[in-house]
């Protein structure tokens, strides 16, 4: 890594956070019950990542970097730790303001999303990192901190496994972030 | 196939991003700019910057950087050395800063950070009501007026007698930029739900007043320059102190919240063990080096650090940092990411 000036470090920062914004409340909207916990996570992880900038890396590796990050974050999240309030308070009401249609739910992908709560943590983020996030084992591996042989070994093992408990898993209904409906505009004054 | 499937249980729904509002942008404007790191000149300079560098190129906003640091920060200066010193410095700076509070019952001040210099951050609450105050250095008011010209067209408002331009960042959402007072200009915002007449007829409510009410004003909790030794010893108890740790140069860091305190003498303490670290690692020192690291390690036990992760992410940041050079590797960038004095 390059050694940036100050003012540099935060014209990098802007970038990074414009071309990333989008992966990362995406990263996050995957992985919690609640919209509002998604604004939390990527609320932190920028913050973390601003406290930090001069270690994020080149634009094209950022990204990378910033799941790493946000992965930390949302562990801390699920041990409660995470009680932002002050960040991203408008992020949060945006994000709650749209309202979910249940009955638009399509069974087979609560079954999916059921299959995937079952497999183990390691092997679901290898998974989820693959088809979600769009990743190459490489940079899976990069996020992840392992290898990218074990990445591939697990890639294979959790699809079989998947294919395995889909085929197994009754479809149940549930409500799950899917459909988005306009959300009414407030009134002006 | 299963691949297929699983990409068709996306739960992730790109029209989402058409329907942020700009929340993105507010979110970076908080981070880098409100975010809790106990340097605020720093951060306040990134709003003009980041308007001046479409203008002026990098070089220039370089140059504004070099002349601004030796006139905003204080740690610059010599240090005084009697506490008589610090309350002459504390009162120039309150004396430089807007200090307006809302003349209205109900209202809470809730966040306080800066002071030592003329920038600084009040936060008010009332039930889900915020309204914000930032200041800044005067120099700096075209700069940021120009920034928030992108926001909305100005309108214009009054606070106290005091003109200023009110700017509209949606149907729920408002701020005022006061014409700069003295030293520096005040600017206020809006957080919760509010509507343009609700604001219109809070900032009537908005008195600017005198060094000695406004310090008064401030809710036990806030660590305000009388207040500093009480806080520190407390926040202190249990904590291993690095050598030549100095107590006193915590009364400069201002009138705080208790987040934002402990920012500043977690930054004091911890930085005060890297240099220990290094210093006894260049020497050979191995048992200074072990005490070093198992005091930067030890934080994790420190009770104020543990209070403050309910308010934000410092604790995380300090942990990470001390943990790697606990393990032998000093963190690229570790005075930013503490805020070191």
């Amino acid at each position: 890594m390059g050694v940036r000036s100050g003012a540099e470090d935060e014209e990098h920062f802007r970038r990074v956070y414009a071309a990333t914004f989008e992966p990362l409340l995406a990263y996050a909207l995957r992985r919690v019950e609640q919209p509002a916990d998604a604004a939390d996570i990527v609320a932190e992880t920028f913050l973390v990542a601003w406290r930090r900038r001069r270690e994020i890396p080149a634009d094209g590796e950022a990204r990378l970097w910033l799941y790493g990050v946000a992965r930390r974050v949302l562990a801390n999240h699920h041990r409660g730790d995470v009680r932002r309030e002050r960040l991203g308070q408008r992020l949060r009401q945006r994000l709650t303001s749209f309202s979910i249609d249940p009955a638009a739910e399509v069974p087979e992908r609560l079954a999916v999303r059921a299959a995937l709560a079952r497999l183990s943590e390691l092997d679901r983020e290898v998974l989820l990192l693959t088809v979600w996030e769009g990743l190459e084992p490489r940079e899976t591996a990069q996020v992840l901190g392992v290898s990218a042989a074990a990445v591939r070994t697990r890639l294979s093992r959790a699809r079989a496994r998947l294919r395995e408990l889909v085929g197994d898993d009754p479809v149940r209904p549930g409500h799950v972030l899917d459909v988005l409906t306009a959300p009414v505009p407030e009134e002006g004054r | 196939m299963i691949d297929d499937q699983l990409h068709d249980a996306d739960p992730y729904r790109p029209e989402i991003i058409g329907h942020l509002d700009g929340a993105d942008q507010t979110l970076l404007e908080e981070i880098m700019s409100a975010d809790r790191m106990p340097a605020p000149w720093r951060r306040r300079l990134i709003a003009p910057i980041a308007a001046a560098a479409a203008l002026i190129g990098v070089l220039a906003v370089s140059a504004v950087v070099r002349h601004e640091r030796p006139e905003t920060h204080e740690a610059v200066r010599p240090a005084p050395t009697t506490s008589s010193q610090w309350s002459a410095l504390i009162l120039r700076a309150a004396e430089q800063n807007p200090r307006l509070l809302i003349q209205e019952p109900g209202w809470k001040i809730t966040t306080v950070y800066g002071f030592t210099e003329n920038t600084g951050t009040m936060r008010f609450t009332k039930g889900d009501r915020e309204l914000e105050i930032n200041w800044y250095p005067a120099a700096q008011y075209q700069g940021y007026y120009t920034h928030r010209l992108d926001v909305s067209k100005p309108e214009p408002g009054r606070v106290d007698g005091i003109d200023g331009s009110i700017f509209t960042y949606s149907a729920s959402d408002f701020a005022i930029m006061l014409k700069p007072n003295d030293d520096t200009f005040a600017e206020l915002r809006t957080g919760g739900k509010w509507t343009r007449s609700a604001f219109d007829q809070e900032l009537t409510k908005i008195k600017r007043v005198d060094v000695q009410t406004w310090l008064t004003a401030m809710p036990l909790e806030i660590v305000t320059p009388g207040r500093a030794d009480e806080a520190a010893a407390k926040v202190l108890e249990g904590v291993p102190l690095p050598p030549k740790f100095d107590r006193s140069a915590l009364n400069a860091v201002g009138t705080n919240d208790p987040y934002q305190f402990g920012a500043a003498v977690a930054a004091r303490v911890g930085c005060g063990w890297i240099v220990e670290w290094q210093r006894a690692k260049q020497a050979g020192d191995q048992a200074a080096s072990k005490k070093a690291a198992d005091a930067l390690r030890g934080s994790h036990q420190w009770k104020f650090l543990q209070q403050m992760t309910k308010d934000g992410a410092y604790p995380t940041v300090f942990w990470e940092t001390a943990d790697q050079i606990a393990a032998g590797t000093l963190p690229v960038g570790y005075r930013d990411a503490l805020g070191c004095p």
